[in-house]
């Protein structure tokens, strides 16, 4: 094997690890956001895409009664949808929970995920079917390495999010408020913000997240199941928040890309005959040794 | 009037009540020092006032109007601020987002450039380091900025719990000397005090023991009573 051959072995899953990776940080962010302003982790992030997914696919195929609107309409309601159905769960789960133990209502966000999932599987049937990517065709494809405009389009967003959220954190006043609420509740009532309505604006933030993250991971998987979303990115997404140590929110992006990357090295340099399924074995491993190593994670700090 | 009446005021955590109703008047520009061994109900006075504690029973009027069963945001916007206890600075946000936040009541951004000046005035420790996180400042420092934040909201009755808590006689000093100015003013002050150091600077004085108030009267009046020494020592009072 050439060392040019090799280092393409190398390259290719980079990139699409990077990609991967970049939706799974998405998600970790919201899962980081939730996290600090609730102290909770939020079993139903990934399936708030799901949603999202669904929405997007009913609305573009004029399924049912619903009638068939554009691609970008269809994508917008979607993520509206993520948006509500994070705010519902705010409003009709969290907040009456507001004084209870934590892990009753990170339980009850575990119900808010099953309760999703059997939705989308009476409305859309138990069977897999697929779904559209957004952004067909390919931006770069040298035999080797391809990187679909799909690709692109979730690196891009990515990008974006990321700036936006760092300005509106560091310079809106509503995003200061978010973090004072998180850092010092009491305080912030006394200066007078609502911690009701910043719990609300957090969720709306981390819904629409997720809606984001889940019409582009639905798109690129192609897969649609009732809950698949959930299955194939809440693990790598928590993962992704706890490398940035759970409370980082720039911990959170960094972390997802460095998971999928090590998620689709793994994949494709180790063997499917001896060991299937590599690429969660390597997550499950790079958790553990975060945790042992840096329980605080790599960036170790509350950003 | 005076600027704050309270008149029978209950409250209590849970089921457990702390305050047995419990009656008091603050006049507008005076300053009023709480005092009461640990556990009286100090905390639970000053909480229950600005909204953080549900009223159980009883009144509390600023200047006239109606404050009890209103919710925090409602009173800071009435004009009544604290700084709570245990300071609770936003410790990893700067000093001037920690003093910008301060100001969230307020709609009037001249006006809050106007008062954020007035305390870097205050506290010029505060301005020198602005930028500096507020979790990576001493005690002291950490103290003025829950006063400077307390006062951004441009309060007309300004509360401080445990003031001079922590701090160096000399720092306790000058942040009595600060409270001082700020009363100077026109801001009425409540403020919540083991240190009998205060006095000098208090109009009114109020004694406070398991839920109930024992001493309401005169600071000057206070000192020469020998209160503060039967309440703090256990000693008889001298006549
Ligand atoms: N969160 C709480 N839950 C239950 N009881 C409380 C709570 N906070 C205070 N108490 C009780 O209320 C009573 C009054 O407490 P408070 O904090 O008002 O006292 P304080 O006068 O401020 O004392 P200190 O000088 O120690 O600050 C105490 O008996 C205390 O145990
Ligand atoms: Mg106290």
């Amino acid at each position: 094997m050439s060392a040019e051959v090799l280092a393409l072995d190398v390259v290719a899953p980079a990139v699409s690890g990077f990609i991967q990776g970049s939706v799974y940080g998405l998600l970790g962010l919201g899962l980081v956001l939730l996290y600090k302003s609730n102290r909770i982790f939020n079993f139903a992030q990934a399936e708030f895409g799901g949603v999202a997914a669904f929405v997007w696919i009913f609305f573009d195929t004029g399924r049912g009664v619903l009638p068939n609107l554009p691609t970008p309409v269809a994508v917008l309601l979607g993520i509206l949808a993520a948006v509500l159905v994070a705010l519902l769960t705010e409003r009709l789960v969290v907040r009456p929970l507001f004084n209870a133990p934590k892990i009753t209502v990170v339980v009850a966000t575990a119900g808010v995920l099953l309760l999703l999932i059997a939705v989308e599987g009476f409305l859309y049937g138990g069977e897999a079917g697929s779904f559209p990517a957004i952004f067909s065709g390919d931006a770069v494809n040298s035999g080797a390495i391809r990187v679909t405009n799909q690709g692109v389009a979730i690196v891009v967003v990515l990008a974006v999010l990321s700036i936006l959220a760092a300005l509106f954190f560091s310079r809106s006043p509503f995003g200061t408020a978010i973090l004072a609420v998180s850092q010092e509740a009491t305080a912030a009532r006394l200066v007078g913000i609502s911690v009701e309505r910043i719990s609300a604006l957090t969720w709306g933030i981390a819904g629409f997240l997720a809606g984001v993250a889940g019409i582009l991971l639905a798109g690129t998987i192609g897969l649609a199941a009732p809950g698949s979303l959930t299955g194939l990115a809440l693990v790598p997404a928590f993962t992704a928040a706890v490398f940035g140590g759970v409370t980082s929110l720039p911990g959170a992006l960094v972390g997802g890309i460095v998971i999928g990357i090590i998620e689709s090295e793994a994949q494709a340099l180790i063997p499917k005959e001896n060991l299937p399924g590599a690429g969660k074995v390597a997550l499950f491993v790079a958790l553990l040794l975060v945790l042992l190593v840096r329980p605080a994670g790599l960036l170790g700090k509350e950003t | 009037m005076s600027l704050l009446e309270v008149e029978e005021l209950r409250t209590g955590y849970g089921a457990l009540p702390v305050l047995q109703g419990i009656s008091f008047a603050v006049e507008e520009g005076t300053t009023a020092v709480v005092f009461g061994l640990n556990g009286a109900g100090k905390t639970t006075t000053i909480n229950c006032l600005a909204g953080l504690l549900p009223v159980w029973g009883g009144e509390v009027r600023f200047d006239g109007q109606r404050l009890s069963g209103r919710s925090a945001k409602a009173i800071v916007e009435a004009g009544l601020s604290l700084a709570p206890e245990g300071r609770r600075v936003w410790a990893g946000l700067s000093v001037l987002k920690n003093l910008e936040l301060g100001a969230w009541s307020r709609k009037d951004r001249r006006g809050t450039e106007e008062t954020m000046q007035q305390v870097f005035g205050y506290f010029p420790r505060l301005e020198e380091r602005k930028d500096q996180l507020a979790g990576t400042l001493s005690g002291g420092e950490q103290q003025m900025l829950a006063i400077g934040r307390a006062i951004m909201s441009r309060p007309r009755l300004l509360m401080i719990d445990e003031a001079s808590l922590g701090l160096s006689p000399k720092l306790a000093q000058t942040v009595f000397e600060v409270v001082s100015k700020i009363n100077d003013n026109g801001t009425t002050v409540i403020i919540v005090e083991q240190n009998v150091g205060v006095l000098p600077y208090a109009d009114q004085a109020l004694i406070m023991e398991k839920g109930t108030l024992t001493y309401d009267g005169s600071g000057s009046e206070l000192e020469r009573s020998g209160e503060l020494r039967r309440t703090y020592l256990g000693e008889a009072v001298a006549s």
